[in-house]
């Protein structure tokens, strides 16, 4: 994401930098003061000033002078802050255009107030193309500013693999086409030849049985061409999920959740269908329907060059209508499909909310408002149907225009003899197809364009680099346990910090209990400690080496998860044990199982450790899953664990067991432990009561009773219960 | 001990329950910053928040007033704007401004869509400006037969306070959007 927009000259002559004064952001500012739009106002931030430019009035703050600089989001904008003397001063006012971008800038002005001079570069990508103004569809530059030779070389890429299948397809085009194109001269051989006064029956035979091979060619060629295009299309798509697939699983968390939610599906399922589709049904045919048209062109010419003239002068004009009916067409359909869409969710809305419907007497009123919603529906349905039914009417009646012109002056050409009546009935034939694949034709530019798009998404993830480790930087480490965290600031949309200026030092085989409202923070801290994001400012050391310089497979194979949504895989329970620790025996397995006291359970199920579970396995309880999770991080003896609500929402009894399983998976291990039920957290050395993004109290239980805070507040709170 | 607890988390239940109305004797100052501060009876927020409750159906009814920080406590709520006095309305109209920004569609110059995309160009209260909306997620959002929101790919939000005001042909390009 750009931080440093170019500014106008009026600006530029303006800003007076002092010496060794560097400008380090500058963007703009896209509200002023009245509330409306400008295009000519900017926020510049230098090493030691901040300005702002707006509808030509001039301000500057001297960074020395501020304490902290805060970009408020509000809806559909946000403003900037800056505090000065205590005072919050309103700087700048932005649409949401600008929001992430304002909180890098916020992020920067607070790292110069700290007297640092480092400057925050956004790797966030732009939504809106700088140079076109198009959206960019979630990929690093614009696809249709990148450059058609990127593209080419993209597609040549993606197929080369398959230079084979497509050399055979492309072969058995050419058969189609020359069958398809040799047809018209053998009916117009039995129509001159034969079917005149005195031709012989045997002829005639002779030429049907000439079009029949070639009828049944046509036939086999086709379903030859038809199984070979499925098979390399489906071919393609499962080499492109896979690869997506593979990458995504690379690449880390942080890039999945800046896409928005399901564009990552979309782009494994969606648009690798539509890349194999393209190769199999447009490419292929490309080369085919190339040829046809052409040869097609030649022949007309050869037969009748004015008459064929003539009839490609009505080329345009029928395209062009078709062009606009199939526009028309796919407006109609989409507003149908739209209210379509709507009825739908509408009806799954009552069906599943039936029980409240029902139980507040309200059956007529959603009656009536469905009634209302399904009649718009069948209003625009017919309307469609009506405009449907009369589509390929007019389409064919286009096309008998062009049919009709033939006959007309090609009948009269027959009339005076100038022309064979199988002559005009050929030059009829490869008029039709003339329609027939100028329509196609037409639809190839924009079958093109939304390849491109597809391409473009598919090598977006691709070309991705996902974050390799470079030997020489990260170490093994065995972990003794101590962790601390340095100034570690996080959040998930770089507007919306989540933890702030995090510090804590915890030493080895403690057990910190970590409490606090839903969506302080918690989670997000536990997250960091799984390594699943990285802080954005800070950092946290374990046995005083930076994360991230710990090789990722050392520190996560010394660390154990136990979350409150258990989740297992399909598979059996022993895959699910196993897969904190692949090469782990039947012994070991059977020996965390017995810790976590998931064992007396296990051996009652009939199928045993070999029961199969997950989505269409064998259905276990809440506590029981719970048990093989634990199991799961016992198997690796890990020396950091990490328990998210792990005995949340279970009943007395299983949380009797699991706790007491708990305690031996946690003994003499560093332990975070997250939980609401404060009774789980007896054990615990000490507390972190995480309150509005920060650490708000930390120490043993005494010490925070003893000062009366939100863990006092909590403990009496629940006590009463 | 527990007791009192008990007795400061009932007093807390009910402090959430109350709804304090905010009347003429709250005294609204700018700050020199910027935004609002605010003093009655002895207590002085040095800097407010102004949320709307209602922003769509009702925007000058309904205003919670909230400390800044602290945990944004409601410190009360303005039932009617109009009925402030009217160097109120205008010192939080201008907060509101700040917090919200919806430019009113008065004129839709033109639509394109393109590959999933809807390209707009319109005049609205705010000025003119283009903006782009994904048409395969839930973009427009219908607030009554003829009000629509319209969000583009920022989350920037654009409002057409009445569709049938507008001319057929605007009305033809916002159809497929209807």
């Amino acid at each position: 994401m750009n931080l440093k927009f170019e500014l106008n000259d009026s600006i530029k002559a303006r800003l007076k930098l002092r010496e060794g004064e560097k400008i380090y952001y500058s963007i703009p500012v896209d509200i002023d003061d009245d509330g409306n739009w400008t295009d000519d106002s900017f926020l510049v931030v230098t090493t030691l000033r901040v300005f702002t430019f707006i509808s030509g009035k001039e301000t500057f703050y001297e960074i020395k002078e501020l304490q902290k600089a805060l970009a408020e989001a509000g809806v559909g904008g946000g403003i900037l802050v800056l505090r000065k003397d205590g005072e919050d001063m309103l700087v700048a006012h932005y649409s949401s255009k600008h929001l992430s971008r304002y909180a890098y800038i916020a992020r920067g002005i607070n790292i110069l107030i700290s007297g640092r001079y480092e400057e925050v570069i956004s790797t966030e990508y732009e939504k809106i193309c700088p140079h076109c103004g198009r959206v960019i569809p979630g990929t690093k530059t614009c696809p249709k500013c990148s450059g058609n030779g990127g593209f080419f070389k993209i597609l040549k890429k993606t197929v080369a693999p398959y230079r084979k299948d497509l050399v055979y397809i492309s072969f058995l085009m050419v058969s189609v086409a020359v069958t398809t194109l040799l047809n018209p001269e053998v009916q117009k051989r039995l129509i001159n030849n034969v079917l005149k006064i005195n031709g012989s029956y045997k002829t005639a035979l002779v030429y049907l049985a000439l079009m029949f091979v070639l009828s049944v060619a046509i036939v086999v060629i086709n379903i030859l061409k038809s199984i070979a295009t499925a098979k390399l299309g489906s071919k393609i798509s499962a080499d492109l999920r896979r690869d997506l697939f593979e990458k995504c699983q690379k690449l880390p968390l942080s890039f999945i959740n800046e896409r928005r939610p399901g564009e990552l599906l979309n782009r494994i399922t969606d648009d690798t269908r539509f890349v194999s589709e393209f190769c199999a049904d447009v490419f292929c045919n490309l080369f085919a329907v190339f040829f046809i048209f052409v040869w097609d062109v030649i022949f007309m010419l050869v037969l009748d060059w004015k008459l064929a003239l003539l009839t490609f002068s009505v080329v345009p004009f029928v395209t062009f209508f078709m062009f606009y009916l199939r526009k028309t067409i796919s407006r109609v359909f989409r507003v149908q499909n739209k209210k379509n869409d709507d009825v739908a969710s509408d009806l799954q809305d009552v069906i599943s909310g039936m029980r409240i419907v029902k139980s507040y007497g309200k059956e007529e009123i959603e009656a009536d408002r469905f009634k209302v919603l399904s009649g718009e529906f069948a209003e625009i349905q017919k309307r469609n149907e009506r405009f449907w039914g009369m589509f390929d009417f007019v389409l064919s009646f286009c096309m008998g225009i062009g049919v009709v012109i033939v006959v007309y002056f090609g009948g009269r050409s027959v009339l005076d003899l100038k022309m064979s009546a199988g002559e005009l009935y050929q030059f009829i034939s490869y008029t039709l197809l003339l329609f027939q694949y100028v329509g196609w034709l037409g639809r190839v530019p924009r079958e093109l364009s939304k390849l491109k798009s597809s391409l473009e998404r598919i090598y977006d993830v691709l070309s991705q680099e996902a974050p390799e480790e470079d030997p020489a930087l990260v170490q093994e480490v065995d972990i003794k346990g101590e962790i601390r965290f340095d100034h570690a600031t996080f959040g998930y949309k770089s507007y919306q910090p989540v933890l702030e200026d995090i510090n804590a030092v915890i030493k080895p085989g403690e057990m910190i209990g970590i409490v606090g409202a839903s969506g302080t923070g918690k989670s997000t801290l536990i997250n960091l400690l799984m390594r699943l994001y990285e802080t954005d400012d800070g950092s946290i050391l374990v046995d005083g080496v930076e994360m991230k310089n710990i090789s990722r497979k050392s520190y996560h194979s010394q660390l154990g998860v136990v979350l409150q949504e258990t989740f297992l895989f399909s598979g059996t329970i022993t895959d699910n044990i196993r897969f904190s620790k692949p090469d782990a025996s039947e012994a070991e397995i059977i020996r965390a199982a017995k810790l976590a006291n998931a064992h007396t359970f296990i051996s009652k199920l009939p199928d045993g450790y070999n029961t199969y579970v997950g989505e269409k396995g064998h259905s276990l309880s809440g506590g029981e899953r719970q048990r093989i999770a634990i199991a799961r991080a016992i198997l690796t003896d890990p020396k950091i664990l990490i328990l998210d609500e792990a005995t949340a929402s279970l009943d007395t009894e299983s949380e009797y067991m699991i706790q007491k399983a708990l305690d031996r998976l946690t003994y003499n291990k560093t332990t975070f432990a997250i939980a609401h039920r404060l009774s789980t957290l007896k054990n615990a050395d000490r507390i972190m009561v995480i309150d509005d993004h920060r650490i708000a109290e930390f120490g043993t239980h005494e010490e925070l009773l003893a000062k009366k805070g939100i863990f006092y507040d909590l403990c009496m709170a629940q006590n009463l219960d | 001990m527990a007791e009192d607890t008990l007795n400061i988390y009932e007093k807390k239940a009910e402090e959430m329950t109350a709804t304090n109305m905010i009347t003429k004797e709250y005294r609204f100052s700018k700050t020199k910053g910027g935004f609002l501060s605010l003093e009655f009876e002895g207590s002085t927020y040095p800097r407010i928040r102004v949320v709307r409750l209602f922003p769509f159906s009702d925007e000058n009814k309904y205003l919670s007033i909230r400390e800044y920080g602290n945990g944004d406590k409601e410190i009360g709520i303005i039932e009617d704007l109009s009925l402030m006095s009217e160097d109120t309305q205008k010192l939080i109209s201008e907060q509101l401004k700040l917090y919200y920004f919806t430019p009113v569609i008065n004129k839709i110059l033109s639509i394109k869509d393109e590959y999933g995309y809807a390209y707009f160009h319109v005049k609205t209260d705010k000025g003119e400006c283009r903006f782009a909306i994904n048409m395969g997620a839930n973009a427009v959002t219908k607030l009554s037969d003829t009000r629509l929101i319209i969000k583009d790919v920022d989350e920037n939000r654009f409002e057409i306070k009445d569709i049938d005001e507008l001319t057929s042909k605007e009305r033809r390009m916002l159809d497929l959007f209807l």
